[in-house]
Order: structure tokens, then sequence, then C-alpha cells
């Protein structure tokens, strides 16, 4: 039974693997071979010229510079901007104090497209529409939600004596966020940022909303430019599609450990 | 640590305000050219310009047709929008000009006397109320392509009458072809036969009152186009499953021999691999009613100004460097595209151009705009929806009828 | 826990202030949006009452995108949620090559909606993609054992055109990538679980089913709460795939909320209205976030 059980799972695992797979094959081929001959024939040539033509001619490097300019930065201001409200939320007792953290679970869970219509006004009306800092500044708000809920939850585990000792000591408060909280929670951030950097990096919808010109686009949103361009060629919009993903990919296996964690953690504790 | 956070945040805004003060200079300029031949021709043009005008940066995006279609309000109400966008004439333009969002650009028009040389159909489309806002740029005809390789091998004829048009898509259907290939997935394709059975069967008057909500699509006339619609449906005239490609993955099977026709554009030749080009040809959309005039679709794209550009001097030059002759030549000369301007020599088009002009549009009584452009914008969407059902289900046409005309009694009804 | 007032406030300034800018205001905006006519472009924005909802609950698309969501939430909670917890609970023991397999199922988890949409709608294409090649071949083969298939018509399926297959097609894309999440969560629910339980319901006899259903599954309960809200949560706010792959067509037949309130916001500027989309969209999510907002008040109480 359990060898049924084990063969299934291999089974499954090859089939999951396969569309990634039969599309990295694509993209090395070219689109009059594959239109004339289908999938399964055996390659006039093969080459990375659709790399080339996508990252060169289809603008991918220059997406992929957007997503990490948009990126970056909003990880930084989120993951800072949600320590200090973690922070708030565990040190000091306030009447709103329950409320507030409610507040930020409710958000992470909220649908998008709750917020999309006055979002787009607001960028509009504070001439912030069509530049990164609008989707650095929607993204850092945004994942305040999600982050402080991880981080005040982390948080809670750090024992109070090592505050209070610090406060004996005549530390004020941002000091003490400053020496203990911060480094205390560092393993959280390398969970959340690893998450945080996939799913910011990934955003597609907020690009189209807060975006217009094409030279600003992250790589998702510029894939439907190429997809444009490109229209029935697709090993190169297959070879586009890989390109971007290269950079999550990248952070993911290198981090593995940590984006687990970090989905495990926003997830079961707390 | 709070004076580290003030302090970023107020450089972020000074960086911010800097780089947008620093964009000024540029003229930015918005295209939906995304085929191939077009864009170089595009890219090309705006560097002659930059040549023309050292002083001036042209900052060139191009969005793909379908995204721009979608993007340009987002782009006309940005503070500040582009300066200079692609667009369609007639009703699409007359939208933004109701709204205040495109330039009055009559000065131009004026200080070039381009009413010298732009035919008067033309003009009217450029205008709204009197003043112009609008540089048509070019046009093209709408024609059945079809491979004369493939009809030779068959024997056929290129039909004249419609009897003769299912003739022969029975005949190529048993000769194991797809007689007509039609690739409906942004529903457009599909409103383009809609818009030649109704002018065929209706004739081109019907057809606009119908686009303008004069008339109602559950009226006799209207089925009666569907009914035309369907007999080429029941002659296998079409590819199964037209809504799963693109327009150019519909002429993908043309381009591999395996379909012979394809109502569509004169651009569809830019997908063609230049080899193949030559054994593809058009005709004239067959006659249904001979007592009926002529009506064909020949949509104008051009050019507009915003009406909130930033830099409005350069976008007003840039404009009539666009309407120049020169310009106008080298789309015509190079791109095969008829363009409107008068004071060309005719025999700068290439050949295939010159048989649109002559075959096509010198025979028509009635130049039409395609139906997305004749009709609300909002209201066209719900109608190729419509199409494409139809193709797929044509037993819901009742339902499907009411419906669309539900909405377009809402949308006229709104506009008053 | 110190009781200041005052100090949480400078701690608390700039998240919450941006997070009520970006988050808090929109929301209530949207409420309030819902009630005009508002069309993204005047200044103007006239108070209609109720005139979107009404139109909304007339209007065919709106019952045909809420049909298809309703269908994606039924096959999200059902067939990735038991897959992933298959998958967790046959990963759990020492596997040989487990990593690779775990990896195998979560990694398209790291892929970008727009990523999963192009490389399925390449699979899907109808001439050149994966599924109707293998088709192609396999009938190919059928045809020359004596059946009688054509290998043309394996070319004809359209996964994405037809309107009888676009949704399914579409949400057997999502689910791809969703069972990897499951998986994972499971994965991590399952450390939690009271081994000793297992071993003294083993030594009684208990078959594996049993063990199954009486101790782990139960000891689960919590994560399977998680798991639940996060997957209908994410098959309501689903636009990327719908988007990209059909934008809802052929003729509205994979249409779903989300991309319905995209296509009446952004192409036919009816912001108001489609603003009253994002609203029954909120109200239908509403049930789902009380439900983990309960959950974490739960383990507050604790």
């Amino acid at each position: 039974m359990r060898r049924l059980v084990l063969i299934v799972v291999w089974v499954g695992a090859l089939l999951w693997l396969f569309p990634i797979v039969g599309a990295f094959v694509t993209s090395l081929r070219t689109q009059a071979d594959i239109s004339a001959n289908g999938f399964w024939s055996v390659p006039r040539e093969v080459s990375f010229a659709n790399y080339a033509a996508a990252w060169k001619r289809g603008r991918v490097n220059r997406y992929l510079a957007n997503s990490f300019i948009i990126t970056i930065p909003s990880i930084v201001g989120m993951l800072v901007l949600s320590s200090m409200s973690a922070y708030a939320l565990i040190r000091f007792r306030f009447r709103l104090n329950r409320a507030l953290y409610f507040l930020f679970v409710a958000g992470m869970l909220l649908p998008f497209q709750v917020l999309m219509l006055p979002v787009f006004r607001l960028s509009n009306q504070l001439g912030l529409y069509n530049t990164h800092l609008a989707l650095i500044l929607f993204h850092t708000a945004f994942q305040i939600g999600f982050c402080t809920f991880v981080l005040r939850n982390f948080m809670r585990t750090i024992p109070v004596s090592l505050f209070e000792s610090a406060v004996i000591d005549g530390a004020g408060e941002w000091t003490i966020y400053r020496r203990i909280g911060l480094p205390l929670i560092l393993p959280a951030f390398a969970a959340l940022a690893t998450l945080e950097f996939t799913w910011v990096f990934n955003d597609y919808l907020w690009a189209l909303v807060l975006l217009s010109s094409d030279r600003l686009k992250p790589v998702t949103a510029g894939l439907s430019t190429l997809m444009g361009q490109f229209v029935n060629d697709w090993p190169l919009i297959v070879s586009g599609s890989l390109l971007a993903a290269v950079p999550t990919l990248i952070v993911f296996f290198a981090l593995q450990r940590y984006f687990i964690e970090g989905l495990t953690m926003g997830a079961t504790k707390g | 640590m709070r004076r580290i956070v003030f302090a970023s945040i107020a450089t972020l805004v000074a960086v911010t305000l800097a780089w947008g003060a620093a964009q000024s200079g540029v003229l930015r300029y918005n295209s939906y050219m995304m085929d191939p031949v077009p864009r170089e021709l595009d890219a090309k043009i705006v560097a002659l310009f930059m040549e023309r005008y050292p002083d001036i940066r042209v900052e060139h995006s191009s969005v793909a047709h379908e995204d721009f279609k979608q993007a340009i309000r987002t782009y006309l109400v940005a503070s500040p929008p582009p300066d200079v966008l692609t667009w369609f004439a007639g009703e699409r333009m007359r939208f933004f000009t109701r709204t205040g969002l495109i330039a009055n650009i009559t000065n131009v028009w004026q200080g070039s006397d381009w009413e010298d040389v732009y035919p008067v159909g033309f003009q009217s489309m450029s205008q709204d109320a009197g003043a112009y806002y609008f540089v048509p740029q070019s046009y093209y005809w709408w024609a059945v392509y079809y491979r004369t390789d493939i009809y030779d091998e068959v024997g056929l004829e290129v039909p004249e009458t419609w009897d003769a048009f299912l003739d022969n898509c029975r005949a190529l259907d048993a000769a194991g072809y797809i007689p007509v290939a039609i690739g409906s997935r942004y529903g457009w394709p599909a409103a383009g036969w809609f818009d030649y059975l109704n002018m065929r069967v209706n004739g081109p008057e019907f057809h606009i009152r119908l686009l303008d909500g004069l008339e109602s699509y559950e009226s006799e006339e209207v089925r009666n186009t569907f009914a035309h619609w369907k007999q080429a449906m029941d002659a296998g005239c079409f590819i199964d499953n037209p809504a799963s490609y693109d327009w150019q993955d519909a002429a993908e099977f043309m381009i591999q021999g395996e379909a012979a026709m394809y109502l569509m554009g004169q651009f569809i030749l830019d997908v063609f691999p230049a080899d193949a080009r030559d054994s593809v040809d058009f005709f004239r959309f067959p006659i249904i009613d001979p007592d009926l005039p002529v009506g064909e679709d020949a949509p104008t794209d051009g050019y507009f100004v915003s009406a909130n550009a930033a830099n409005m001097e350069n976008a007003k030059l840039f404009i009539e460097f666009l309407g120049s002759r020169e310009v106008n030549e080298m789309w015509a000369r190079e791109a095969g595209r008829l363009v409107p301007r008068t004071d060309l020599d005719p025999n700068i088009y290439p050949p295939a151009t010159r048989k649109g002009l002559e075959e096509i549009l010198r025979r028509a009584d009635y130049v039409a705009q395609f139906y997305d452009r004749d009709t609300p914008e909002e209201l066209a969407g719900r109608g190729m929806d419509a199409f494409v059902e139809f193709m797929a289900n044509p037993g819901a046409l009742d339902r499907i009828l009411a419906d669309l005309q539900r909405e377009a009694e809402r949308v006229f009804a709104a506009r008053q | 826990m110190r009781h200041r007032p005052l100090a949480p406030l400078s701690f608390l300034l700039l998240p919450l202030g941006l997070y009520a800018v970006w988050v808090i205001y929109p929301t209530l905006a949207t409420m309030a949006l819902a009630f005009t006519d508002w069309d993204g472009i005047s200044p103007r924005q006239a108070w209609v009452g109720l005139a979107n909802f009404e139109r909304l609950f007339n209007d065919r698309v709106f019952w045909l995108s809420l049909g298809n969501n309703l269908r994606w939430v039924l096959v999200f909670i059902t067939i990735p949620t038991s897959l992933g917890l298959a998958l967790a609970l046959a990963l759990n023991r020492n596997v040989r090559f487990d990593r690779f397999l775990k990896i195998a199922y979560y990694l398209p988890m790291v892929l970008a909606f727009v990523v999963i949409a192009l490389m399925w709608a390449w699979i899907y294409h109808p001439r050149q993609g994966l599924i109707n090649s293998t088709l192609f071949h396999l009938y190919g083969l059928a045809q020359s054992l004596g059946f009688d298939v054509n290998p043309a018509a394996a070319r004809r399926i359209g996964w994405l055109g037809d309107p009888n297959l676009a949704m399914g097609s579409i949400i057997a894309a999502a689910t791809w990538q969703h069972v990897g999440y499951v998986m994972i969560l499971y994965l991590a629910g399952l450390k939690t679980v009271n081994t000793e339980l297992l071993d003294a319901g083993q030594v009684d006899g208990a078959s594996p089913w049993q063990l199954f259903r009486y101790v782990t599954f139960p000891q689960l309960a919590p994560v399977t709460t998680i798991v639940l809200v996060i997957t209908v949560i994410q098959s309501l706010r689903a636009f990327d795939l719908v988007y990209v792959m059909t934008r809802g067509g052929p003729f509205n037949s994979s249409n779903v909320l989300a991309n319905f309130m995209y296509i009446e916001a952004f192409l036919n500027y009816n912001m108001g209205y489609a603003a009253a989309i994002a609203v029954v969209l909120f109200l239908i999510s509403i049930g789902f976030i009380a439900i983990y907002l309960y959950r974490v008040v739960q383990q507050e109480e604790r």
C-alpha cells in the first residue's frame, strides 16, 4: 500500500513539474518550428535566442529592474513600519490595542477589488499616478496588516524581563525598540522578507492600475505588453515568462527555509 | 530613529518633486502601433522629428493595441497626461472631446492649410462642433483576403455574390480546407462579419442608424442579417472554436496553408512572412442585395493632443509634423497604407494598395468606421460578446438579441 | 506591559497613518462610490442611490460571474485541499528524496500568476500547446491501432476558447498552483500532532484510516480552518489568471467578479458600477474574514 502511494506521489510530482519543464523546452525552439511540427518533435535547432530577444527587444531587462525598484523599498518600508506597530501593540496597554490588532488582521484578507478605485483616485489626487512611489507606498501600506500580525505574535514570545531590565537602566522606549526589540525579531524579518519579496514582486493588478507608462512597468505587467507585442510567438512569450520568474526562483531556492517559515508563521501560529 | 524616518521621507519627497520638474522638457508620445511594420515606421518618424528639432526629446511609448484601448482614459486623466497619442477618428474621438480631454488644434489645421489637402470626409471625422481636434494619419480597407494557390488548386473563382461565396465554402470544406479563418478572442473580428453582413443585407444607412441607437437589435432586419450569418455557418464556412484564437493565431492557419480566406483589415499582410505574401490576394465582400448602396469599413487612425498636455507648444509642433506631406508619403510608401492627403502622387502606392483604392474604396457608396468605433464603446463590448456567442450558440439568438437591445437602450438613454 | 497613553502614538503614527490612508479609507470610499455614477474622468459624481445595485442584479454578466466564482470556490475547497492534505500525510514520513518531491509540488507557488497564466495559455493553445500536441499524437496512435479517431480533431479542442471548457481550464491552472500551498500548511500542522495518541491508537489495533479520522484530522482542525479561509479568499480574489488567459471570455463564460469589476472600471469607466461589484465581493468575503477573526480572538483568549 505504501508502495502504491509513493508511486502515485512520484508520478504526480513529475506531472506537476511537467508544465515548467515543457515550457522551458519550448522556449529553446523557434516559433516556425513549433507551429509546423508541434511540441513532440525533434527540434531543428535549439538556442537561447528567444531569451535574448525577450531580454532586449521585449525589454524584460528594464521590466525586471523596475520590479526590483518597486519591491526592495517596499519590503524595507513594511518591515520597519510593521515592527514599529507590532512593538506598540505588545509593549503598551491602551484601550484600542485589541481593536487595532484585529484591524490589521482583517486587512490582510480583504479582496483587493475593494481598494482599487479609491486608491486609483487617491494616487491621481496626490500626483503620484504613474510613479513607482505610488506602488511602493501602496504595497508598504497594504502589507503592514499581514506583517504586523506576524511580528506582533512573534514579539510576544520575547520575555518581558528583557525589556524591563532596559527600562531599569533608564532607556527610553525608542532605544529599547532599537537595541532589544529589533535584534530579537531579525529571524522573523528574514522569513517575512522572503515571503513578501515573492508577493510584491509577483504583483500584477496594482501595476496595471497605478502605472500607464510602459517604461515604468514591473515584469508582471511588462509580460502582458510582451504578449501584445509578440502575439503568436509562444516560444518567445514563454521564455519571457520564465525570465520573469528567475528572481523569485532564486530567492526561493536560496532561502527556502525562510519562505516556508514565513508562510506557516502567518497561518498556524498566533 | 524618528529623525532617520523623517529625514528619509523628506528626501523621498524632494527627489520626487525634482524628478517631476525635470520631466517637463520632454514630449511624451504614446502609440498603439505594435505590429512589426508600423512600429518600425513609427520609431523612424520619431527619430526624424528629433533630428529636425534637436532641442526636443520625444519619449515614445508603444503599448499593445488592446491594452492601449483600455488604458487611454487612465492616460488622459493622469497629471500630466501624455502629450500626443494615437487614436481613432469619429465617435471614439468625440467621446473625449465631449469630456474636454482633447486639445483644440484648429490653429494647426488652419496654419498649415490642411483644409486644402484633406478631403471633406476626413475633415468631418476630425471635428467636433466645428473645431478640429484630430489629425488623420491613415486608413485601410477591409476585404476578404484569400490564398490564390488554394483557390487555384480547388478550381475556384472569386465570388461576386453571396451564393457563389457559399458554394466556394462548401467546395473548400469538401477538399479538406478550412474555408474561412477567424480569431474572435477579442471580439472585433466577429464584429467585422456583422458589419459587412448587416450593410450588405440592410444597407449602410440602416447599419449606421442601428449603431446610433435609432433602430432595434430585435428588428426583422437584424434578424435577417443573422439568418444570413447562419447560412454561412451551415455551409461549413468557419473554423471551429474561433474564440480560442487571437486574430493573429487564426491567421497562422492561413499562413500554414490550412485555411483559405479571412475577412480582415489590410494589415493582415503585416503578419505574413514576406515570401508568403505573394500567394495572398483579396476581394470585396460579396454583394447580397444588388439594389442596395455598397458600404465598406475603412477605419481611420490618427493623432491628437491631450487638453492638459504639459508640453503644448512642442506637442502641436509634433502633430503638425505628423500631418505633413512628408510623413504621409512615408506611410504610403513604406507601410503601404492609404493616407488622407490628396497632394501625393498616386503611383507612390504599391500595387496592392492601388487595388484596394480602386476596387474597394472607389466603388463604395458609404464608408463606415467599424463597429466598435461607430457605436459607443461600452455597448460595442456587449455587442461583440453577442456576436461571438452567436457563432458558438446560434440557437440562443432571441435571448442574445434581447439582452443586447436592453443594454443598447440603457446606454443611449444615459447619453441624453 | 506599560500603561502610557501617549507613547504608543509615536510608534503607531507612521504605520497606522499609512494603513489608514491606503487601506481603511479606500475600503470605506468604495462603499460610498457604489452609490454614485462616477466615470473616472469627471470631477463630479452624482448620487444615484441603489441604481447601480439594481442594474447589477439585472445584469446577466453579474450572475454568470458570480456563478463562476462559486464554482471556483467549490472546486477549490474540495480538490486542492484534499490533495494537499493527502500529499502532506504521504510526505510527512521520511521518504527518500522527499525534499525534491515537496519542491515539485510547491514550486508553482513562487511563480507570479501572470507567469502561470502565460505558461498555461501556451499549454492550452489549440495548435501549439502541450495538451493538444500530446492528444494529436495519442489520437494518431489510436488511429493506427484501428480506432476511428481523427487526429486533426485534437487540434480543434479549444481549452480556453470553448465556453464549456474555459472556466474549468483556468481553475485547473489555479489548482496546480494552490495544492503546494495547502501541502505546506498541513505539513507544518502535522508536526504539532500528538504522536503519543497515534501510538496508543496503533497499539489498540486501529486502522490507518481510523487513526487519521479520529486522531490526526481532529487535531488538524486549526490548520483546516486556516486552509479553508485562505482558499476561499484566494478564489474570490482571483483576477490575474482570468484577465490574462481569457479576459472573461468567450462571451463571459469564464468571467469572475474580480475580472468583471476591472473591465467595468477601466474599460467601460463605470466606476460607480464597478464599486458596486466590489461591495458585493466584500460582502461575500466578510463572512470568511469574520470566521478567521473569530479564530484569532479564540487564540487570544488562551
